[in-house]
């Protein structure tokens, strides 16, 4: 017989390195006709990270995300970089990139000043355009502010910046301290359908509510969350490495080694909670793990839910599942006759 | 050595190679066609699928020299030289390929599926593609995609008619 | 004297080349376009303000046509193969290694054992794990020599013949032994447990007297593998001027940097890491490998040199999550509010520390969970086993310790007959909430969440 059940699981988790310090430094370059290139030495792993810092450099200058062009991944020719780990490239990687456009930017607000008859510091950078904070109407191309500035002026504009987390070492014996300088949080809720025959659990539908203070490009967002889920079912209920009495492992391959494929994922609701970090590149703080950490618990949870069984050892295959439903049903008709 | 005739992606190739050689080092080592990836060699992760008589096959479970004969379709020759593939296309719109690895192999089984249903259900696109592994996108972008891809070759079909 | 008289009248006619030469000789690019001519308004790039907009992704499109390039779809002229030899026996002392009939076979270039390699041992945080290993061995997947050869599957023929003498000595596999002082040491001379940590806050045993109850919960979680998609690869190459170039498909290339001029014993400057896009990453590729390997041969041989880990080498020889065991002890008011909490932490943490000390530290900090708690005591270890080694996997210690506190909330909330949503939003942080390492949280979002999801869900409404 089939049995459905509900179950949530909400966590939080920090961005950046414990205490340690983890820099990254970022180049931005204005060319002469107002694209810009963003020099960076994070490294693309597939979470899309080029694009969003592209975004974020974009933002700062005032120009599209398609008229930022962005390298990488070369320790010759850019910059430093602690890499893409611990969720900290959107925060820490794109407060550099914010840094080192807003330098950029900074040379690019002197040329026009003048130009415009006012101070550098009543000047905003948008829609392609160098303009005067609320006087919108008196504004120049940046193109033409960036051909200025490096052809007539011989200053161009150029910026090289770099970020790191602020935190506070934590004391060796009470672990007090600010280990790092963010955290994002994020609650996820599953459905279950248990069968008390075989054991088999069918996770159908699962919502997902993460908070990456801005979400500088929502659809890699989601991206992370899906597949953050999908690492979540294995780690839940499938992926296991199996070794031998002697230490070799049984199972080192992908037939042996169970993961997620397309037909195991649920039917998914995704939101993104709304939030502003001021310490984070135009609010962002990060995503990239957050995401595969309640999907356990909350399909665990669901499970209990259902079947009214406490699975405590991962991954809840389905004959644990079996044995403590069976396991359940004997305490139980223990009881009766005791209770009887 | 084995003496190969092959068409892959339309052209015609004549080469020799050991006889061990499977189709997917064939393609990835002899015809630069770096497309089709190897992911595990043993069948399991369909990273190296391509197209063979139309038929989606893992290549690295398949001898250079069965595919003697044959037209190979690998994901180089899906674009045509004016235009992109609809799967392509819509992949690309929605983001539904993050490392990009895996994406080959999915684009050319999905392939597969549409050119004999041209309008599956979301349960025939899972189906279709639970021999493509993917561990970055959760896959639910990609049916997305084959989905859009459908509706858009469809449109099209429409107009066409 | 003309050209053509010095070089004189050819004596034969020049044979016809056969025609499978000729098909050969042809580049293996199809007439058809690499790309089509069509292009693609892709509009939210092209849209400012930029933040916020789905903008898709450049790779995006050359993932789509199959032109993203890893570094296993990399070529270089001369370019030959290397292959590693895994020990395949979990604890031994290596008495020999005999590489001379390896170096025999068709096609070997060049051989390399662990002696070979001037610092024969990394580590993001204790340099404990050698490259090969070259007196002990810790788990099976320990590579124990590597040879490169002109084809791959003459690197794999050759590194059958390469005699490994052991010297077995006793393993120990379960964490929880491998803590009794006599349990089998995995590094000589040192514990077992090879890192602790501790957080505490506030008064336990008098938050555990004012609980109305008391629950415990043990709860372990399993090892699994990144398992991404592209396995390891890297691609070394040196130039006349003593520089090495790593093509690698390595995420964190300035540590990476380091790591080789350690290891190599070379200035910064002269090592170059080039990344290109990591098919997968999720951990397992945060750190070096065979790069020093391949980049040693590269140098004994004079030849650019390639090495691709199989999918079995993925499982054998790269890092993993820690198993954990977690056993949690909570008081409760009746009201359903957490009073006190300790927590103990025992981390599997394989044959080499890899990365175990900071997930050590970041599962211990979230340990508690996103929940108000006075009076808090955690404590965790890392343990050494003569498994494959553990590492850095998306989430750092996270999934395990959500999984256990998620759980014993259930288990807690159904004994007091307190709903589950009911009894996380009595407990979740608030903005300005104290951490448990006395952190002042700012952006705090937990409860929003909480409330998002499950009126999504349809919690409330949700029947069986």
């Amino acid at each position: 017989m089939k049995h459905r059940g509900k179950g949530i699981g909400c966590m939080w988790y920090p961005i950046g390195f414990t205490v340690a310090a983890n820099p990254s430094a970022a180049t931005v370059k204005v060319n002469e006709d107002g694209t810009a290139t963003l020099v960076t030495g994070t490294v693309e792993g597939g979470q899309g990270s080029l694009t969003v810092l592209g975004q974020i450099a974009a933002e700062e200058l005032g120009i599209s995300t398609n008229d930022v062009h962005v390298v990488s991944a070369d320790t010759d020719t850019t910059p430093m970089d602690t890499g893409a780990i611990a969720s900290r490239t959107t925060y820490v990687t794109g407060n550099a990139v914010q840094l080192a456009a807003a330098k950029a930017k900074e040379i690019l607000f002197e040329i026009a000043a003048p130009i415009l008859d006012v101070k550098p510091d009543q000047l905003v950078a948008a829609g392609r355009k160098i303009q005067v904070k609320n006087f919108p109407q008196r504004s120049l191309a940046i193109a033409d502010v960036a051909l200025q500035a490096q052809f007539v002026h011989g200053r161009p504009p150029i910026g090289t910046a770099s970020y790191n987390p602020p935190t506070v070492d934590m004391d060796p014996e009470t672990g007090q301290g600010q280990p790092f300088s963010t955290y994002v949080y994020a609650t996820q809720v599953a459905e279950v359908e248990v069968d008390d025959e075989t054991g088999e659990i069918d996770v159908i539908y699962m919502s997902a509510a993460h908070d990456c203070g801005t979400a500088i490009n929502p659809m890699l967002v989601e991206g992370q969350i899906q597949g953050g889920i999908a690492m979540g079912i294995g780690f839940a209920m499938q992926e296991e490495m199996l070794f031998d009495g002697n230490g070799l492992q049984i199972n080192p391959n992908l037939s042996n080694y169970i993961m997620p494929t397309s037909l195991d994922m649920p039917d998914l609701d995704i939101d993104i909670v709304e939030n502003f970090d001021p310490t984070g590149p135009f609010g962002a703080k990060g995503v990239g793990e957050p995401t595969a950490v309640p999907t356990a618990a909350a399909i665990l949870n669901a499970v209990h839910d259902a079947v009214g069984v406490r699975i405590t050892s991962l991954p809840a295959t389905a004959e644990k599942i079996l044995r403590a439903i069976k396991q359940d049903r004997i305490a139980g008709q223990k009881e009766l006759s005791t209770a009887g | 050595m084995v003496d190969i005739t092959i068409t892959v992606n339309g052209e015609k190739r004549i080469t020799s190679v050991p006889p061990e050689t499977t189709l997917l080092k064939l393609l990835r080592e002899k015809l630069n066609l770096t497309g089709a990836k190897l992911g595990c060699d043993a069948g399991d992760c369909g990273a190296c699928t391509v197209l063979v008589d139309g038929v989606a096959v893992n290549a690295c479970l398949m001898l250079a020299g069965q595919a003697n004969q044959r037209e190979v379709l690998t994901i180089e020759g899906l674009a045509d030289s004016q235009k992109f593939h609809p799967l392509q296309k819509a992949f690309e719109e929605l983001g539904s390929l993050q490392c990009g690895f895996c994406g080959p192999g999915i684009i050319l089984s999905a392939k597969y599926l549409i050119d004999a249903h041209p309008n599956p259900s979301v349960e025939d696109i899972r189906k279709a593609l639970s021999g493509n592994l993917c561990r970055c996108t959760g896959y639910t972008k990609i049916i997305e995609g084959v989905a859009a891809a459908c509706r858009k070759i469809a449109g099209a079909t429409d107009k066409a008619a | 004297m003309d050209d053509k008289a010095r070089v004189g009248e050819r004596k034969t006619a020049p044979k016809s080349l056969p025609a499978t030469d000729e098909a050969l000789r042809l580049p293996a690019v199809t007439k058809k376009a690499m790309f089509p001519l069509e292009t693609i308004t892709a509009k939210p790039r092209e849209q400012t303000p930029s933040v916020g907009q789905r903008a898709t992704r450049h790779d995006g499109r050359l993932h789509g046509l199959g032109q993203t390039k890893y570094i296993d779809d990399m070529s270089f002229p001369g370019m030959i193969h290397a292959k590693i030899k895994r020990a395949g026996v979990a604890h031994a002392r290596i008495k020999s290694i005999d590489v001379s009939e390896a170096e025999r076979m068709p096609g070997v270039m060049a051989t390399l054992v662990g002696k070979e390699i001037p610092v024969n041992r990394f580590g993001p945080t204790y340099q404990d794990q050698p490259l090969l290993a070259d007196d002990i061995v810790r788990h099976a997947g320990d590579g124990v020599a590597a040879v490169a050869a002109v084809t791959e599957q003459q690197a794999l023929d050759a590194l059958e013949k390469i005699r490994v003498e052991y010297q077995p000595l006793a393993p120990i596999f379960d964490p929880l032994e491998a803590m009794h002082e006599d349990a089998p040491k995995v590094h000589m001379g040192h514990s077992n447990i090879y890192s602790s940590k501790t957080v505490n806050k506030g008064d336990v045993e008098k938050g555990f007297a004012d609980s109305d109850y008391t629950f415990e919960g043990t709860f372990s979680t399993q090892m699994v593998e990144q398992a991404s998609l592209e396995p390891h690869a890297a691609i070394a190459e040196w130039d006349p001027n003593e520089r090495v170039t790593l093509h690698s498909s390595l995420g964190r290339i300035t540590l990476g940097r380091a790591d080789l001029a350690r290891v190599l014993v070379m200035p910064i400057n002269r090592i170059r890491i080039v990344a290109t896009v990591v098919g997968g990453n999720f951990g397992g590729k945060n750190e070096i490998t065979h790069e020093p390997i391949l980049a040693l041969l590269a140098k004994k041989t004079g030849r650019p040199v390639k090495g691709v880990y199989s999918r079995e080498d993925e499982f054998i020889s790269s890092t993993t999550r820690h198993p954990f065991i977690m056993k949690y002890k909570t008081g409760m008011s009746k009201e359903g509010k957490i009073m006190a909490r300790t927590v103990r932490l025992i981390c599997d943490g394989g044959a080499y520390c890899s990365w175990s000390d900071t997930t050590l530290s970041k599962a211990c900090i979230l340990s508690a969970g996103p929940y108000n708690i006075d009076n808090l005591r955690v404590e965790a270890c890392a343990v050494y086993t003569n498994k494959t080694m553990t590492g850095a996997m998306r989430g750092f210690g996270a999934p395990q310790v959500c999984f256990a506190y998620e759980s014993h909330m259930d288990d807690m909330a159904k004994e007091l007959g307190i709903d589950p949503l009911e009894i996380r939003l009595i407990n979740a942080f608030r903005e300005g909430s104290l951490s448990p390492t006395g952190q002042v949280l700012e952006s705090v979002v937990i409860k929003d969440s909480l409330l998002m999801a499950t009126e999504r869900f349809g919690w409330k409404e949700w029947k069986k």
